[in-house]
């Protein structure tokens, strides 16, 4: 692979540019604090080399029926030869229920994310992608009814290589043959489900279980995991991204997202998971906006994480290395002069790029007010090709090395997230602190001060509270939605989802309600769920297998 | 921007409802909302995220709000707020005024059709940015003050399946207690003949802040609607008045998941001038809901200090909650409520102490009704996990729950649940164990002796390299045969 590439100028641009140190305090000083790409403590980056041939860019989709999410997969995807998807569901989906007629759940369905609630809906939904190839990826966004999802797509994969086997062979495979297919497809199958619990009660609000049962369930994923060497797919994806948009400041993202991981890692590891049969599994997720913290996010994530995992918890150099994906912050876009959107998510990119993410979604600048549309979708993709593409710099890929504020900035960030653990300590640990709804106040706090500054015009945002459009006269909203096509499912494809819905479970009438049963046996008797699952999602809906779950798991408390 | 806009004060007791639309975990903006509502004098109940409409219209008409507020981010709002417009005419309560905003989601053409549509008023980002979030409470608040206490005397309606009037009748109520007009009496002469010798036993609970109240009375409720078939339940519950604003957040409802039925009455009321943590009225209050027929009243204190042990004059049986965070054994003598309560629950019984915590309340309880002829483990004392579903604490207080009440009343609830045979949890659910809770401060500690180590050993090799290079400048100036005395142990070169 060569280290340097060539400009139109004919210089030799490096990818990886080095000190020039020639004290050896200094070296040694270097490489414990930042060292190569790719060497401990990763802090820029844990892979040596950017992938080749496989940008970070993820096609975000989800509208309407799975048809019309599974045609924009295959618009957004075909020219790039990796396929890497991101589904986002509908709230009615995220939320555990089936599609109804009653208006408030009607209104719903199809609206800001698919709407997906059997096994017929994932199989088209990723229809005419190969779930097991090597450059195939999917990225669920979901939480609550995460486990059953997740047992949804996987039992798709499955169908997929049995149905390939079928036309080949022209016949079923025998019991051995399909849990041969079964076995193959999980150790292969790629992508991440999200899944992250913790996050929800803090700040996103998608739980439907209550916290205990839901954290068993995610043990559950993973114990599944194990057992069956799934080794390419993340089981969770700890999220800071809701967390910031909540409004947190990025430090607090930082540092509730991070003290989640640890989290998780202690209870699978407080259930006997040896610590390397997981931790590769575990990825994060943040959010990337305005301020300077953001600059140096994935640098102090993989230091932190690094450091822990090596020092603390003994564990391998794969276990060490943390790997996450960006989403640029939606919180700040904005619906007055909603074209200069595309502005900050493209500094947002730039800095997400710089910092080596492994994945990467740029937000559409209409997404202030509406489900992107198709054009404005293709503009948020166009930001990362240019970046990737175009922008001379990228070229090199340790940008952030080297530099001062950068150095500063991962320091002072650091300690602040360090400063945070101490104060969650005192509160009992992640849970503990929860109890009392100390990551809850605090976002909210500073999303408060957020919206004062904002409000007294002290932080400047352009074409808001500054800069503003003389031309708007107080309508430039309307102004600014006329001229976009709002993206809302049609009534037909509501309409589908419920003839669709109700097909599936009149054909599996006679075998959903013992299959449920069976789910519910299993539960009570502290067999693993997920392994259930698996078999219940081939007769059961989505809303059928929640509210079975609520009798034996326990519903959700809201808190304050 | 309008910074120094002055606060509109209402006139009347206003209550307003507060929620996310169903499916909507966005409640950021909600909760601002709802904070500056009560900073301006309102009365809160807050549902938090993800409410369907109708469970914020059963809200809105048991608690007998003015208003209700709703944001509303995730789309779907046309169908969202058209059905709750048309469920409020369809309970008969078309004069509560529904508000809402979702940012940038709903359009202006939306927010015009919803507003000829019946809603009160949709506030757009423009709205923010001329009026100020003051400017938009001030007018949400004026719409909302209006009197809503003017039920009839006549009480010949009143029933289980009246919520509106029974809600009505309440605010009545406090309403003519304040005031001292001469409407208390014949309400209350009215109320007893209704009620007439009906006996319905009322269960007072009290206990400290934070101890789980409101999550243990949903755990009992729960198990009473699967439990006991027809009987109807209503649900009083107090949360203290801010003396400065005469605001008041009543957070009891939002944790409340059992009460979605028409067997439930829910109603939360403010202390607002009592300054205790009993309402001035509950005693009216307590009078209505008899008189519109429920079977069974709970009655749940502000919970500001360590209980009131007043509420006993007002109910027929009382349960103290508490946690076991009430430091030495010594503290519990303090404890009015030890020597009243029927029933005493540790809640949080997973909490480090928990056990010890039970023990130590036992033994106190037995000191207090000098019950030495009975073993400590005998006394009502109850070690519960209201967080955990199905925990058997909570299960056996359930039953030792309606035991009381029919020593205490006469009045029988027959149960078929199972009688655990135990008074505290047996099974802990254990997430992270109680030796590893420190993991994040350890966390801590790693990176900065990591950070400690880097510097200490850097300065060490940076001494070495100095003194390798004076020795290669000493040399340098042929000074043979002392670098072995500079660096005896030579690392680099």
């Amino acid at each position: 692979m060569p280290l340097y590439t060539e400009s139109l100028s004919h210089q030799k641009i490096p990818k990886i540019s080095l000190p020039r140190f020639k004290d050896p305090g200094e070296i040694y000083r270097w490489q414990r604090r930042e060292n190569l790409p790719g060497y401990f403590p990763f802090t820029a980056g844990v892979f040596p080399m950017k992938r080749v041939g496989e940008d970070p860019t993820r096609m975000f989709a989800g509208e309407g029926d799975p048809a019309r999410t599974n045609r924009r997969f295959k618009l957004l995807s075909a020219n790039s030869e990796a396929k890497r998807l991101s589904t986002a569901f509908d709230s009615v989906t995220l939320y555990g229920y089936d599609p109804d007629r009653r208006p408030d759940i009607y209104g719903k369905v199809g609206n800001s994310g698919v709407s997906v609630c059997t096994l017929d809906d994932v199989k088209v939904l990723y229809g005419g992608f190969e779930l097991c190839a090597p450059n195939t990826s999917v990225s669920m966004t979901i939480n609550g009814p995460a486990p059953i999802m997740l047992a949804m797509f996987l039992n798709t994969a499955i169908g997929q290589q049995v149905d390939k086997y079928t036309e080949e062979k022209g016949r079923q495979p025998s019991d051995e043959e399909y849990n041969k297919i079964k076995a193959m497809v999980l150790e292969n199958v790629r992508g991440t489900v999200q899944a992250d619990i913790l996050k929800e009660d803090q700040g996103q609000n998608t739980c439907i279980f209550s916290i205990d049962f839901a954290l068993k369930m995610m043990g559950d994923i993973q114990a599944y995991f194990i057992e069956n060497n799934v080794r390419n797919f993340y089981s969770v994806s700890i999220s800071g991204y809701h967390i910031a948009e909540a409004g947190a400041n990025p430090i607090s993202q930082l540092a509730f997202t991070m003290a989640n991981g640890f989290t998780y890692l202690e209870y699978y590891l407080s259930r006997g998971m040896p610590l390397d049969s997981f931790a590769p599994n575990l990825s994060f997720f943040f959010s990337n906006g305005m301020d300077p913290e953001f600059t140096v996010i994935g640098r102090v994530a993989r230091r932190i994480w690094s450091v822990a995992l090596r020092d603390k918890y003994g564990a391998s150099v794969r276990s060490q290395m943390l790997k996450y994906h960006i989403q640029t912050s939606g919180r700040s876009l904005h619906s007055q002069d909603i074209q200069f959107n595309d502005i900050r998510t493209t500094l947002q990119a730039l800095c997400a790029i710089y910092d080596n993410c492994q994945s990467l979604h740029t937000n559409a600048f209409d997404e202030a007010i509406t489900t992107p549309t198709e054009e404005s979708v293709r503009r948020a993709l166009a930001i990362q090709l240019i970046i990737n593409q175009e922008w001379g710099l990228t070229n090199n890929e340790n940008t952030y090395q080297g530099s001062f504020i950068v150095e500063d900035l991962t320091d002072l960030v650091e300690e602040a997230v360090l400063m945070e653990y101490d104060k969650i300590t005192a509160r009992g640990g992640v849970l503990g602190a929860m109890e009392t709804g100390y990551q809850r106040s605090k976002i909210q706090e500073e999303s408060m001060y957020y919206e004062m500054l904002k409000h007294t015009g002290e932080y400047p945002i352009v074409g808001v509270n500054t800069f503003r459009d003389p031309h708007a006269d107080g309508a430039d909203m309307l102004e600014g939605a006329s001229c976009i096509d709002l993206a809302r499912a049609t009534t037909e494809e509501k309409e589908s989802q419920l003839s669709r819905l109700k097909e599936f479970q009149s054909r599996n009438a006679d075998r959903s309600s013992e299959a449920l049963a069976r789910l519910q046996k299993v539960t009570l008797s502290g067999g693993n769920i997920f392994a259930e699952l698996m078999e219940t999602v081939k007769t059961c809906s989505l809303g059928q297998i929640t509210d079975a779950l609520y009798d034996v798991g326990g519903q959700y408390r809201r808190n304050m | 921007m309008n910074d120094d806009i002055q606060v509109y004060r209402p006139k009347n007791n206003v209550r307003a409802i507060t929620a996310t639309s169903l499916f909507d975990g966005h409640d950021a903006s909600i909760n601002i909302f709802r904070r500056i509502l009560q900073s301006s004098g309102v009365e809160v109940v807050h549902l938090g995220h993800s409410r369907s409409v109708k469970e914020v219209v059963d809200a809105a008409i048991e608690e007998d709000a003015q208003g209700i507020a709703i944001s509303s981010y995730q789309g779907g709002h046309m169908e969202f707020f058209k059905y709750m417009v048309d469920l409020l005419k369809e309970g008969g309560a078309a004069h509560i005024k529904v508000f809402g905003g979702g940012g940038g989601v709903i359009v202006p053409e939306e927010i015009k059709e919803l507003e000829a549509y019946g809603v009160a008023k949709i506030y757009s980002p423009e709205d923010g940015t001329r009026l100020g979030l003051q400017g938009i409470i001030n007018h949400m608040v004026q719409l909302m003050d209006y009197s809503r206490a003017d039920a009839p005397l006549d009480l010949s309606g009143l029933s289980t399946e009246s919520k509106l009037l029974t809600a009505n009748l309440i605010t009545t109520l406090e309403q003519a207690k304040t005031k001292g007009n001469g409407h208390l009496a014949k309400f209350r002469e009215a109320l007893k003949a209704k009620i007439a010798d009906r006996k319905v036993p009322v269960i007072g609970i009290t206990g400290t802040g934070g101890a789980g109240k409101s999550s243990l009375t949903d755990e009992l409720i729960l198990r009473m609607l699967h439990d006991l078939k027809d009987t109807r339940i209503a649900i009083i519950s107090a949360d203290p008045s801010r003396r400065k604003t005469g605001g008041a957040l009543l957070g009891d409802r939002i944790r409340m998941n059992a009460i979605n039925s028409p067997r439930i009455y829910m109603r939360s009321i403010a202390t607002r001038r009592s300054h205790t943590e009993i309402p001035e009225a509950l005693s009216e209050v307590l009078d209505v809901v008899k008189a519109a027929g429920y079977d069974l009243v709970i009655a749940e204190t502000a919970g500001i200090g360590q209980g009131d042990s007043h509420i006993t004059d007002l109910v027929d049986l009382s349960m103290y909650v508490m946690t076991s965070d009430f430091g030495a054994a010594s503290q519990l003598e303090k404890i009015d409520m030890l020597d009243f309560a029927d029933l005493v629950v540790v809640n949080k019984f997973e909490k480090r102490g928990g056990e010890d915590a039970v023990r130590d309340v036992r033994k106190q309880v037995q000191r207090n009704r000098s019950a030495y002829a009975k073993p400590a483990n005998e006394m009502p004392v109850f070690g519960t996990i209201a967080s955990k579903f199905n925990d058997d604490g909570v299960s056996a207080l359930y039953r030792t729950l309606l035991d009381t009440i029919k020593e205490k009343t006469g009045v029988a609830f027959e149960s078929s649940l199972p009688r655990p045979d135990t008074r505290q949890s047996t099974s802990k659910t254990i997430i992270i164990p109680p030796e590893r809770t420190r993991y994040l401060a350890e966390i801590a500690e790693t990176v900065r002796n990591y950070h400690r180590e880097t510097e200490s050993q850097a300065d060490a090799i940076r001494r070495v390299w100095h003194l390798e290079e004076t020795a290669k400048s000493l040399s340098g100036e042929g000074l043979e045969g002392d670098t072995a005395v500079l660096v005896p142990h030579r690392l680099f070169g």
